[in-house]
Formats: C-alpha cells, sequence, structure tokens
C-alpha cells in the first residue's frame, strides 16, 4: 500500500485503510465460497495424509484451508489494486530526464 | 445534522463512494414499525442463540458437525454428497430475497439482516450504560476524565461480553455445544475452537460496534444491486413532498393554511433517528435500508402537532403520482414460479432422497484373476455409507451376467447410523459367458429391514478374458 499524497495524476487514490479493506472484503467473500466448495470436495483428514501432515484435526484443516484460499484471493486483489495504479506515478521522475 | 460534509484533509477523494465518517448518534424511536423491527430482532437473535441448545433424537438438533464431516438438521443427517440440496436451498434464498425487494423494498435489510439486528443490541446495550443519543455526544464532547473513560470501559466489556458469547454460540453450531461449554468450563477449549471463537466475536465487535451503516454502504453486495430489483410498485419508504413542503416550524396545534407552509414542521428527527444517517426528504437513496424509523418518529410528531399521520410513509412510486399500484405483476410472476419450482424439486429430492450411499472401486492391481475351478475373477471394493439416523442392516446381490458368483459377506450387513464400512468382494463368472473383455455389471443393495423403501443400483466393469 503506497502511502504517497494524492496527485492530479489519479485522483482516485484511497485512502489507506480503505485500500486494505478494498482488498481484505472481496476476498474474504470469495475464499469464504472457496473453502465451503474445497472442502465439500475433499476431506482435510485424506489431504493432510497426502501432505504429510498426519496429525491435523478436520478443524484444523479447514481453518488452515481458509485462511490459504483466502491468502491467494487478496494477493489476486491487491494485484489489481496494484495495476489498476496509473503508470505515470512510479515513472514520474525518469519522464523528466529523458530528452 | 448528521451528513458528512466533504472531506476535509483531502480534497481529491472522491467524495461519493468513501468520505470520512462521522460516528452517528442514533436516536431511539418508538412507534408501530419500532416493535415490529424488535420483535424480530428479538425472534432472530432467540434462534440464533438458542437452537444450538435444543436437542432433537438425543443429538443437537441442529448441528453443522464439520469435524465428522455431517450435518444433522432436526432427523436429517446430510452428506457432502448431499452438497446439491445445499445449493437448491441457496437459490430458494437467493429467489425468495429478490422477489420481496420487489414487492416491499428492503425489508431484508431493515428486519432481519444479521448486520441490522447486531447493531440494533449493540446500540441498545450503549444506551443502556451511556445514555440516550444525545448524552452521548455531550460525554463524547466533553473532557476526558475518569468518568468518560469508565462508562467507555463499561460499554466495551458489555460489548466484548456479548461478542465472545455470540462467537461462541457460533462454534456451537459446528462442534457440540453442550461438550464445548464443558470444555470451556474446565477451561480445555482446543486451539481451532478458540481461534474461531475469538474470529467471529471479533467481527461481530467490529461489525456491530463501530461499522455500522459503512457495512451496508460501502461493504454489502446485495445493497449495490438490489435497486435493480425495484419498480414503480415496489414499497418504498418516502416523503409526501407535494404535502410537506415548503417546511417551517411552527407553534403547536397550528393548522398548515395558517401559516402557509407544508406539513412538515422542519423538526429534523427523521434525521436524528435514521441509522444510516440521511434526510428521507432529498428522496430516494441507496443507503435506505428501510427500517421505517423515520416513519415511526414522523406519525408521533404528527399526532402532537394535530395533523394526519403518513407525512414519510410506506408507498409506491405509482401511488406517490397518483396511479394505481399492482402488486400481482409479471415480475412478481416470474419470481413466485421460480420459487415454486426450485422448492418442489427440492421437496421431491428430499422426500425421494436414498439414505444409503455406494462406491465402488475395482482392485487396480489385477484386471482379473482365474480360479482354480477356471472361473474368472474380480475383486472390488464396496464402500458403503448408512445415512440414516438409524443402524442398518443390508444385503447384496450382483447381476449382468450368467451365472454369477459371489465371495464373500452379501447378507447381513450391518452398519451403525452414520458409518461407513468397506467391504472387499470377489465376483466369479464362468468364462464362457464373456461376450467382451469388459462387461457392465450391477449390484444391488437392499435394506433387510424395509426393502422396498431402502434400495439402490451401482454399476461396475467386470474384466476378462474374452472366450473363443
Amino acid at each position: 500500500m503506497s502511502t504517497l499524497p494524492a496527485t492530479k495524476t489519479d485522483q482516485n487514490q484511497l485512502p489507506v485503510v480503505q485500500q486494505i479493506v478494498s482488498v481484505m472484503w472481496p476476498s474474504f467473500l470469495t475464499a469464504s465460497g472457496a473453502t465451503i466448495i474445497f472442502f465439500t470436495l475433499f476431506d482435510p483428514i485424506e489431504l493432510s495424509m497426502i501432505g504429510g501432515f498426519p496429525g491435523l484435526t478436520r478443524l484444523g484443516g479447514y481453518t488452515i484451508g481458509f485462511f490459504c484460499f483466502w491468502l491467494l484471493t487478496s494477493i489476486s486483489c491487491a494485484l489489481t489494486c496494484y495495476f489498476r495504479r496509473p503508470m505515470s506515478r512510479q515513472n514520474r521522475p525518469n519522464i523528466t530526464t529523458e530528452p | 445534522m448528521s451528513q458528512p460534509a466533504a472531506p476535509q484533509n483531502d480534497p481529491t477523494i472522491e467524495p461519493e463512494l468513501y468520505k470520512k465518517r462521522e460516528k452517528l448518534y442514533t436516536r431511539e424511536v418508538h412507534g408501530v414499525f419500532a416493535v415490529l423491527r424488535l420483535s424480530a430482532m428479538a425472534a432472530l437473535l432467540g434462534i440464533y442463540y438458542g437452537i444450538p441448545w435444543v436437542n432433537w433424537d438425543g443429538r443437537q438438533a441442529i448441528l453443522f458437525d464439520l469435524p465428522a464431516r455431517k450435518f444433522h438438521i432436526f432427523g436429517l443427517t446430510f452428506w457432502p454428497q448431499d452438497f446439491f440440496y445445499l445449493s437448491m436451498l441457496l437459490i430458494i434464498a437467493a429467489i425468495a430475497l429478490f422477489m420481496f425487494t420487489a414487492l416491499a423494498g428492503r425489508l431484508w435489510c431493515g428486519y432481519a439482516c444479521p448486520q441490522t439486528v447486531w447493531t440494533e443490541i449493540y446500540m441498545w446495550i450503549e444506551r443502556k450504560i451511556e445514555g440516550n443519543s444525545r448524552t452521548q455526544k455531550k460525554r463524547d464532547k466533553g473532557p476526558r476524565n475518569a468518568a468518560f473513560f469508565g462508562t467507555k470501559a463499561t460499554k466495551h466489556a458489555a460489548w466484548l461480553l456479548f461478542s465472545l458469547w455470540t462467537g461462541f454460540t457460533f462454534v456451537g453450531y459446528f462442534t457440540p455445544i453442550h461438550e464445548l461449554w464443558d470444555s470451556f468450563l474446565s477451561w480445555n477449549l482446543g486451539p481451532w475452537e478458540t481461534f474461531w471463537i475469538f474470529f467471529y466475536g471479533f467481527a461481530t465487535y467490529g461489525n456491530a460496534g463501530f461499522m455500522r451503516e459503512q457495512v451496508c454502504i460501502y461493504m454489502c453486495p446485495y445493497a449495490r444491486f438490489q435497486s435493480a430489483m425495484f419498480d414503480h410498485d415496489t414499497l418504498i419508504i418516502s416523503y409526501d413532498e407535494k404535502r410537506g413542503n415548503p417546511r417551517g416550524s411552527r407553534k403547536r396545534g397550528t393548522p398548515s393554511s395558517d401559516v402557509n407552509l407544508g406539513d412538515c414542521i422542519d423538526c429534523g428527527l427523521c434525521v436524528q433517528v435514521c441509522p444510516v444517517g440521511i434526510d428521507i426528504r432529498d428522496g430516494l437513496q441507496y443507503q435506505c435500508i428501510g427500517c421505517a424509523a423515520c416513519i415511526d418518529v414522523c406519525d408521533d410528531v404528527m399526532d402532537k402537532m394535530g395533523y394526519p399521520k403518513g407525512l414519510v410513509k410506506y408507498t409506491t412510486e405509482n401511488a406517490l403520482e397518483g396511479k394505481e399500484t399492482k402488486i400481482v405483476r409479471p415480475r412478481i410472476l416470474v419470481y413466485v414460479g421460480i420459487l415454486t419450482f426450485v422448492s418442489a424439486a427440492l421437496l421431491y429430492g428430499l422426500l425421494t432422497r436414498v439414505p444409503l450411499e455406494v462406491d465402488i472401486i475395482r482392485d487396480r492391481n489385477v484386471l482379473y484373476t482365474e480360479t482354480d475351478e477356471g472361473l474368472v475373477q474380480n475383486v472390488y471394493n464396496l464402500k458403503i455409507i448408512n445415512m440414516e439416523a438409524r443402524p442398518q442392516r443390508y444385503r447384496l446381490s450382483v447381476s449382468g451376467l450368467e451365472g454369477l458368483k459371489v465371495v464373500g459377506q452379501t447378507e447381513g450387513i450391518e452398519i451403525a447410523s452414520g458409518a461407513v464400512k468397506d467391504l472387499p468382494l470377489r465376483v466369479e463368472v464362468d468364462p464362457i459367458e464373456l461376450k467382451t473383455s469388459s462387461t457392465e455389471i450391477m449390484f444391488h443393495i437392499e435394506s433387510e429391514i424395509t426393502p422396498d423403501e431402502l434400495s439402490i443400483e451401482e454399476h461396475a466393469r467386470f474384466l476378462g478374458p474374452v472366450s473363443r
């Protein structure tokens, strides 16, 4: 999350807290859905056997699964936020030095 | 009053999308709709906190037993294989929501949404400890003394306790709540249970204590698209502009015609009671959750002034324009049609559901073997799941080829309720009967107790050499 002040070139820059929320909240929603569907199809105990964590309980499996999904979905949300920022912001100093 | 001005610190922020929030001091309201809303709230909270403690047939009546991968809903037990029913249920819920939105606007938001219900109860706790909205506002503007921090600490302690109880109840839907309570009393909660109690409790505390109307305005997906279901016959809460304007204050009991004003006395109470901080007199706004608090408070004021009620009221756009309001219209009929169809399909599915599941897995190591008697033998592993709430005894038979012989247990297969049995079987046949190298055979499994009601068939492949 950038804390650079908003400029004329990127007027839609949101405050940092709202940027964080706009990444964490949609990813939370999709991660919840993904967790439900994924664990309907696969039993965490069987997965943990394959993965080599024999001591894991089902509840633990669901929890870890949910947070892995949340991590993944929040990464893609964050990337969307990152890529939608105008190029000019990072590249501004170069533009002025070029002939 | 509480309409926040454009953000002070950064004028470049898009003012409509996210604005700097000012805390709302929502005034308490009494009246017909407040009674309705509070009754709905009491009923829903009662269900939420009460249901996990109810037992049915010696088991928790509603238990989404995640550790055992089984859902118990009263007498029924659902398995992951029954996911189909859950998706049907979700479709029904979604269509019902659309239908009620088209009929009566944001009924769900105003009366039944967990966000509304928990915000309401958290505001109630806040009022009990901090006093009414005016006292609260005065305290927040006043000095930060011991009394200030004492009151705030009490409120947060009460909120936190209630949040943790909410989190505990939530986990109680997924692990047996009586056991959970015992392990809590003996200070012996499992790590994952503890984590989820705190996680859910924290979410409740944040959403109902702090986020409140911001959840509806910024975070709720439904709030974004609900207006797509609206038409001119949808019930909305609206201020009667023709009757109310021009607004202005006057002495109690003065007829509006005497002062050349409309019926609105501009007391601002409708704004003070609004949980999302809008002025209903500005027209229908996307923030309005349809809680009808402004109707209650305005009716009260109209009574005191000696004017007829209903300056702010439930109405439709057609009614406001003096046209007729139609309840039965194509949009509603379509919703009702889909709803009836899906509900009937779900009901049919539930009624004809066979609580028995068999998975047949062929032995993958050997395609087939030949026995000493010259028969071709295939090995299968049957996984039989008794999804019924009582123990069962099954028998099985195999068909599809002349003279099929089953070696293994075929009768008196006893399986406890909700248990899975692995049953290895060998099936033999004279190779003379095999026309192709792979033949489809049929396993037929039925209950020995109620064979008419409980029987299923599963296909499997029988492999062997082709004769000749």
